[in-house]
Parts: structure tokens; sequence; C-alpha cells
């Protein structure tokens, strides 16, 4: 799972978004250090609503930001949710094992 | 804002473009303006980074699309799966094999070796075996002959002429029915004479084939003997095609005969040698029946069938006493007869199929030997990349997918792989052709053609599910564990597979293995046979000449004791001798002979064959006398009723008793014969079939009076056998101007040729199976290799505990000869269970010889050892620091 996945399906995990708003979200949470471009966001999208792991949805309330355009909304479906949590589980494993490491380093 | 981001998305694949196109528009302009806030050259730059991020992702999105068009599941979800993406999963593929070209080249080359042999022996199966025979309705064709089990003659044998005319006068199941014969005679046409193979038949041949001339006109009952129908090859050769042959008369077999047609270039009945056709005339009236030795192709009504037949003729056959008279012993015949039918395509190519459904089976083995092989490859190649198969599971690949991917990769190798041998069969077949015995029926139309094609990509479908479904069923399981632990995974399941595979390969490379071995042992077996004559340093030829002199017995024998004589004069020449059938390259005559004692007795009869010799022929071919004496020339010259007989004949007429002085006679000859010496037996067919009881008869008196037949066989005993042939020619040039010399040969060559059906088969079996013991062998080493490289981490810890390298080394090896005992031992079996399918070629020894069996096993087990230790020797290299390191 790349990055750009694994945040993807991280901002989804807070609810639905559109796709503007599902990028500004991956920006705020990588800390700045994914700034995904239209295109190569809209391809991980695709591929993870291919691999059912997120799927178009209706938006909750009437709130649209861009009147004019309708927005299509994207949500985390339950494969997408133990995706996540599965690579979260990976990813604590090898955090918890870098920390460990790093301490019997250092006397 | 310019309205380049539409423009860029006309870049997008349609479905990709349709689906996103005006989000990412938005979300463009939505960016660019945000970075337009913080200046120029923010806007420009995020205009840069955009524009090459859509180009990526149009590259991408078209290479590997990751938008389903269609909605997952649902009905008619499996064809969709098989229909869809199939071209992703090709670009995938092929994307994959070139990044490991090494891989890519071993696999291709492993396969496209095994299919081309393939391939190749299938365009001769194809040609010899499956293509119907180019006559219309083929199916209805039928050969006729017969036994007679508990008479004199032995075996299936051929009809006589009697039956022809009662089965064209009475069967109600044969549509149509001919005689048919070929033989070597002579065809002059102007100055040019030379002896051809030709057949004679009866005008009913054409019909009941079912075939037209190209030119003129077919035999009819009028014509008789005075007409010649030939062969599109002569009619090219000899006339270059011209049409004014037609209405020409030529001398043919000993008269004149006039051409009325050409056939077209696809007909060569009986054999492909033949070419022209005569007609001989049968009349019902001057039939001596139990002449036998006529081979009959017959036509059946539409919807007659075979054993119906059977008894049709058998019954039609019992009435033929009545009708035709002759001996007790034939009547006796006539009850024992029973007919044989077989189809006409069996009966020519009857005897090459057996080696040649080996040989194609052989190739088969082959074939599933490189399979094993480059399975082997796949799985290897599958567990090293576990880690990125996980990764695609992870995000999403469908284990269907993951499958479909591999397949789709063996399928490419096997595409691939039938390229290859597609080439490699059409370069190597012509080369090949050229060593195939000459008289095989048909093997002038083996062509790599249309059905070898389909053929060979049908079987690299098969090739790539063989080799590609466990490593692909291996392939799409990786589950998510993988990717945490990062490790190589547990090794013993994986393993099973792999062993099972060389176990496989192993046991199939030592079935092929003994069935050539024992075809080796054959030969030599053959080879050291004593025929009862030597073969060293004799030379024979044949002459038929023909003059206004040379019109009765009288004088065909002094000419041909006067040529003898000339020949005698060239220097080195030892002895000269005539015969009439040399050994090798012609069957005796057979007949029934009565001796003295039992002259009363209408069962008292033996079948023996019979010849005739003059000059030294006994010492000339070092055929030893055991008693009595040889005949000379006064025997010769004079018709005094002498014969020598060989020892089986002395053993069935006086059995234990001294045979010299004793007297014999042809059952249809009124004249008697006295013994004068009993020469050791010879073989003469081949080396397979033990030696005829013979009869030797003198050039001159009653029976067969050979003087007349017009061209005895000569043989000369000389150091020179192999270079003497010009001197000898030019010799026929000066005594007998425009006679043919031909059937030159030495016996050496001759017995050469006669071992060369075995011969063929021993070295086409011998190299398919070197193939398979490389290949076979080829694969233990790598999955031991790899099993090795595998296991460094281990062996490095082992070793660094204290191990020495000579316990890594057996450790490594012992796993290799494991699986070599268990590939050995089914071997055996698989072997024991087979070469009874060589039983026919096989000489001197049995289906199941032990020496051979225990022969082979040893020199598997050796070889397969020897694969192992090699990487077994690298293991016990492994520096332990090195390899613990290196994980």
């Amino acid at each position: 799972m790349s990055d750009l996945e694994y945040h993807v399906l991280l901002a989804l995990a807070a609810g639905p978004l559109h796709g503007y708003a599902l990028k500004q979200r991956v920006e705020v949470e990588s800390d700045g250090n994914l700034t995904p471009q239209p295109g190569s966001l809209y391809r991980v999208l695709a591929r993870l609503m291919t691999s059912g792991f997120v799927a178009e949805t209706d938006p909750d309330g009437p709130e649209s930001p861009h009147p004019g355009l309708a927005r299509r909304y994207y949500a985390l479906t339950a494969a997408g949710r133990r995706a996540l949590a599965g690579e979260a589980l990976r990813l604590k494993g090898a955090a918890a094992l870098a920390e460990k490491r790093l301490r019997a380093v250092r006397p | 804002m310019s309205r380049w981001p539409e423009r860029l998305l006309r870049l997008l694949p349609p479905g990709f473009r349709e689906r996103f196109g005006p989000e990412i528009v938005e979300d463009m302009r939505e960016d660019w303006a945000a970075a337009g806030r913080r200046g120029r050259l923010a806007a420009f730059g995020y205009t840069v980074a955009a524009t090459l991020d859509l180009i990526g992702t149009a590259v991408a999105e078209r290479w590997k699309p990751s938008l389903r068009t269609t909605p997952r599941g649902g009905a008619g979800g499996v064809v969709r799966w098989l229909s869809n993406g199939w071209s992703q999963d090709l670009r995938h593929a092929v994307r994959a094999l070139r990044r490991t070209p090494g891989f890519t080249l071993v696999a291709v080359g492993t396969l496209g070796l095994a299919l081309g042999v393939n391939a190749g022996i299938f365009s001769i199966v194809d040609a010899v075996l499956l293509r119907p025979l180019p006559f219309p309705e083929p199916n209805r064709l039928v050969y006729i002959g017969g036994t007679a089990p508990g008479s004199d003659m032995r075996g299936e044998f051929q009809l006589a002429p009697e039956f022809l005319i009662q089965y064209q006068e009475q069967s109600k199941l044969l549509q149509d029915v001919a005689p048919y014969d070929d033989f070597t005679n002579t065809l002059r046409v102007g100055d040019r004479a030379e002896r051809v193979r030709m057949a004679v038949s009866t005008p009913s041949l054409f019909p009941t084939l079912g075939v037209t001339p190209a030119l003129g006109r077919l035999p009819t009952a009028e014509d008789e003997d005075r007409v010649a129908v030939l062969s599109h090859d002569l009619w090219m050769s000899w006339f270059g095609g011209d049409t004014g042959v037609i209405g020409k008369s030529y001398y043919i077999a000993g008269q004149p005969r006039t051409v009325i047609g050409v056939m077209g270039p696809e007909f060569d009945f009986p054999r492909e040698t033949v070419t022209l056709w005569i007609t001989a005339p049968l009349r019902p009236e001057e039939i001596v029946p139990g002449r036998f030795g006529m081979g009959f192709v017959a036509r059946l009504r539409p919807g007659a069938d075979m054993p119906a037949l059977e008894r049709e003729l058998g019954a039609l056959a019992q009435r033929l006493p009545e009708r035709f008279g002759g001996s007790p012993g034939y009547a006796d015949l006539i009850r024992r007869f029973h007919p044989v039918v077989r189809p006409l395509r069996e009966q020519l190519v009857g005897p090459v199929a057996g080696p040649i459904w080996i040989l194609f089976g052989s190739v088969a083995v082959v074939l599933l030997i490189a399979c094993a092989n480059v399975g082997n490859l796949f799985l290897v190649r599958a567990e090293r990349r576990q880690r990125e198969l996980a990764v695609r599971r992870a995000i999403g690949a469908g284990r269907l997918q993951l499958f479909r991917a591999q397949i789709t990769e063996a399928l490419v190798v096997a595409v691939l792989a039938g390229a290859l041998a597609l080439v490699l069969a059409r370069v190597s077949v012509p080369l090949y052709l050229r060593l195939v015995p000459p008289d095989v029926p048909r093997i002038g139309d083996v062509e790599v053609r249309w059905a070898t094609l389909l053929f060979t990509f049908a079987v690299s479908a098969i090739t790539a599910l063989l080799c590609g479904v466990l490593p692909a069923l291996r392939a799409s399981e990786p589950s998510l564990d993988r990717l945490r632990d990062g490790s190589r995974g547990s090794t013993a399941r994986r393993h099973w597979a792999r062993d099972g595979l060389v176990v496989a390969q192993t046991a199939l490379a030592l079935v092929l293995l003994t069935g050539s071995a024992l075809l080796y042992r054959s030969f030599e077996k053959m080879r050291r046979v004593d025929p009862g004559y030597d073969t060293r340093d004799v030379f024979t030829f044949q002459i038929a000449p023909e003059s206004d002199e040379l019109k009765d017995a009288a004088s065909y024998a002094r000419f041909h004791l006067a040529f003898m004589e000339r020949l005698r004069g060239l220097p080195g020449v030892r002895s000269v001798g005539i015969v009439d059938h040399v050994p090798l390259n012609e069957d005796l005559s057979d007949d029934t002979f009565i001796p003295a004692e039992r002259a009363g007795d209408s069962r008292g009869g033996v079948m023996l064959g019979f010849t005739s010799v003059a000059g030294d022929y006994f010492q000339t071919m070092g055929i030893r006398l055991l008693a009595g004496r040889a005949l000379t020339q006064e025997d010769q010259l004079t018709d005094l009723g002498h014969v020598v007989i060989n020892r089986s004949a002395a053993n069935l007429l006086w059995p234990g008793q001294d045979p010299i002085g004793r007297r014999l006679k042809r059952e249809s000859v009124p004249v008697w014969e006295t013994v004068v010496g009993v020469v050791e037996d010879v073989m003469q067919d081949n080396f397979r079939d033990p030696a005829p009881a013979a009869v030797y008869y003198p050039l001159v008196g009653q029976p067969p009076a050979t003087w007349q037949v017009s061209s005895p066989a000569y043989v000369v005993k000389t150091a020179r056998a192999e270079t003497i042939a010009p001197e000898v020619r030019e010799l026929v040039r000066e005594v007998a101007p425009g006679a043919p010399m031909y059937r030159v040969y030495t016996m050496a060559g001759l017995a050469a040729e006669s071992r060369l059906p075995l011969a063929f088969t021993m070295l086409t079996l011998g190299v398919i199976s070197l193939l398979a013991v490389i290949l076979g062998t080829v694969g233990q080493y790598g999955v031991l290799s790899y099993i090795v490289a595998e296991r460094t981490r281990e062996i490095g810890v082992r070793m660094a505990l204290g191990a020495q390298a000579r316990r890594v080394q057996a450790m490594v090896v012992g796993q290799g000869a494991r699986v070599l005992a268990v590939g050995v031992a089914l071997g055996l079996l698989a072997a024991a269970a087979s070469t009874r399918a060589l039983q026919s070629l096989l000489f001197g020894i049995g289906a199941l010889d032990p020496i051979t069996f225990v022969g082979v096993a040893g020199a598997m087990v050796v070889v397969g050892l020897l694969a192992a230790w090699v990487p077994a020797r690298r293991a016990s290299r492994v520096d332990p620091v090195e390899a613990i390191r290196g994980e």
C-alpha cells in the first residue's frame, strides 16, 4: 500500500469527502509531505474503488461549497476500513520495532 | 486562465476521462487560483507540476487501467473475468518477462526445444499416419490377404489369381478388387535403358482406387498386356512433360508397350518409387491354382463392413478347389484358409506405425520434462515475488486476478516457444528426413504444414497450463502476513511441489533412457550376429543383358560364364559367383519339396526356399560347406540333377540321417534331384528372422532353368569392394553394351541397410532420451541450487556453530538423493510397464532386460548425484559471516 493510498483511506475514515476536500485533508494529515496533483489523486481513488475499498456516496447534507458543480462524494467501505486497520497495524508494528532497535543501539 | 486543463484531459483514456474529468479540471482551477495568490512563479510552478502529473497519469492509466468500467460480480462474471482486461494482463506479462531476460530465455529455449522435436515428429505422424490416403473415400479401401493356420504357409500370405477371379465375380460386398505387385525391370527409351520400379495389376486397379489420369486414358481389358501408364515423375524426368508421349511404344519389362496415359503427381500406389504401371490380363482358363504372392486392394460397397466381408470371402474361397482343381496340398490349405481384411492405409504404413508412435510418445515425454522444468522455474520465480504479489493482493488484486496474471506469463512464454519450435522444425525436419530409411511409406509427403502449426500451438497452450497452473496457484495465495514479517516464509510446505516435479522429471527421463539403452543393446547384439556368411569385402551387382544372341538357356549360360571369367581377371578379385537371390536383398522363392522316401505321401512335402547358384558362390560369400561338395562347373554345364541343401533343409527332409546322395523333387515339377552337398544356413531376409531352409540349384537343368532368368546377381570377393564398381561398369559396357547394371552394393552396405530401421529408431530415441536426461538433470540442479541459495543463512549459522563442510555437503546431497531415489524407483516401474512397446524392435534381449535396467538406473543415480554435488559444494563454501550479514 503506497503512502498516498494509506492517506486517502485515512482521510475518508473520518467521513465522506469530495475530491478537492480529500486532497486538502491528505495534505494536512501528512504534515504537507503529500501534495497530490489531481491526476495522481483520482487515479489512486479509481484504484481503491476498483479494489472495493472506496465507494461513491451521496453527500450527508445539502452543504455544497461550489454551487453549480455537482461534487461527487467518496466514502470508505467496510473492506477499506479493514485494509486501513491492517496497514495501520503494520505501521505500528514497524514503528515499534524501529523504536526498540533505536533504543537498543543507544546505551 | 487558459483552457489547458481541458486540453490535457484528452490524453486520458476515455473511460477515466468521463468519470473524473470534470472533477480534475475543477480541482486544478481551484489549485491554480490558490497558487496565483502566492505569485506568478508559484502559479507557473503549479502548472508545470500538474501538467507533468496528468501526463504521467495518462500514460500509467493506458498501460494499466485502474478503473474497472463494469461493476464487479453479477451474472456473466466469469465471462467478463475471462474476456476483460486481457490486454492489461498481456502488457503486464510482457513487462514482467522483460524484466527477467535470463529466466525468459531459459524458459522459452527449453520449451522451444521440446516443442520443436514434437512439431518435427508430429509432421511425420501427420503425413505418414494421419493424413488420409489420396484417393476418394479412402475408408472404403481395404487390403485382402490370408492365413492358413496349421498348413505349410506360415504366418500371413498374399493370395493367388484364382481368388481374384472368384471375388471379382461373386462377392456382393466388394465393389471392385485388383491385384498389385511391384518389381524392378528395364525401361528402354531410345538409347537410354535403366532398371526402374514398376507395378503390375489388372485394369480394375484404377477404378478400385477411384483415380483418373492427368493425361490420356486408363487401361481396359482389351489392352491385355500391351500398354503402360506413366507416373508424373517419370513423364517429367524422361519425357520432359511432352504430351506427344501418348501413343508411343517403348520397350518396357521385356516387351514393347504403348503409353496410353500419365497419372497426376500425387498418385504413387503402392509405393512412392513406382514409375509406371503395366497390366497383365488374368485368364481364368490358364490359371494354375496355388501360385500365391499377389496383394489385393479392394473397394467395399457403401455400407459394407470388414467382418462381414471376411465371412463372405472365407466362404467364397472354400469353393475354389472344385472350380480350379489343384493338388491335395492345395485343397488342405484352402480348408484351413482365413481371409485377412484390413484398411489399406494400415497395410501400407503398418510396419512403420509402431516405431513412429514410439518416437511420438517419447518426444511427448520430453515435453513433459521440459514442462516440469519450466514449471519449476515459474515456481521459484513466484516465490521470489512473494512480497510483490502480497502487496498487489493487499491493494485489492483478487486471487483470480493474480492467477490470471501468472497464467498469462506462462502463455506468453509458451507462444514464444511455439514460434521458436516451428522455426526449429522447419529447419531440422528436411535434414532429419535424409536419415529416415527411404522405404518408409509416404515419407516424401512430410512437410511442416498447417496441421503441424495447429498442433504446435494447441500443445503450446496445454504446455502453458501444465507449467503455469501450479505456480499460478501458489502465486495467488500469498496473504498479508507476508508483508508483515518480510521473511521468505516457511519452506516445508512449498517443497513438495518442486520435489514432485523433479521426481517426475527423473522418472520420465529414466523411461526414455531405458528404451534407448534396450535398443542400443539390441543393435550391438544384431551387429554381432553370425548370418552364416561374411559380409566383408564382397561386391555385388546385377546386369540384365539383352541381345539377339541371348535366346535360350545355353546362350545365357555361355554369356554369364564368360563374364565371370572376365571379372576374375580384374586386379584384386579373389573369387566370383552368381546367385539368383542375394541375401539381404531378395527373398528366396518358395515351393513344396518331397523327399524320395515320402514320394507317395500326399502330405509328405516340406515348404523350402530355393535359389540357383553358379561359380564360386559359397566360397565368395564365405558360406561353410558342412558335408559333401559344392556344385562344380560340370554341374553347371550339363543337366546332372545335382543340388546342394542347407543344414535346416537336411534336418527337415531327413532328420538324423546323412542327406548326401538322397533324392528330392519340387512337388510341381516331375524331375528328381540328388543331394551332393550340405552347407551352413544363411540368414536371407535380415539379421532378425531365422535362416530359411533352402535348396541350391545349379543354373542349368530342371527347374528353375535360371540361365533364362536374364539377370542373376554377381558376388565378387575383393578387398576393393568399395571402389571396384567403375571397373566393373566399364567391363559391362564392353561385354554387353546397353545392359543396365543395377542393384550395385557391397554386402557390408546391405548389412548396414538391413539394420537401418533399428539403427534409425535407436539413434532418434537416443537423442531424444539424451535431451530428456539433460533437461531432467538441469531441472534437478536448478532446484537444489535454489534451495541452497535460499538456505544460505541457515547453512552459515550451522557452519558458524561448527558444522563441517563435509556435513553440509552431505546434507545437500542427501536432500537431492532422496528425491532422486524416489524418481528412479518410479521411473523403473514406469519403464517396466512401457518397454513392451519396443518389443518388435528389440533383438536378442527381453523388454525387461535386468542388466539394462540396472545399468540405466545406475547411470541416472550417478548423473543425479553429480547434479546435487555441485550446489552442495557451493553450500559448503558459504562464508558464515557473509551469510549472516547478508540477511
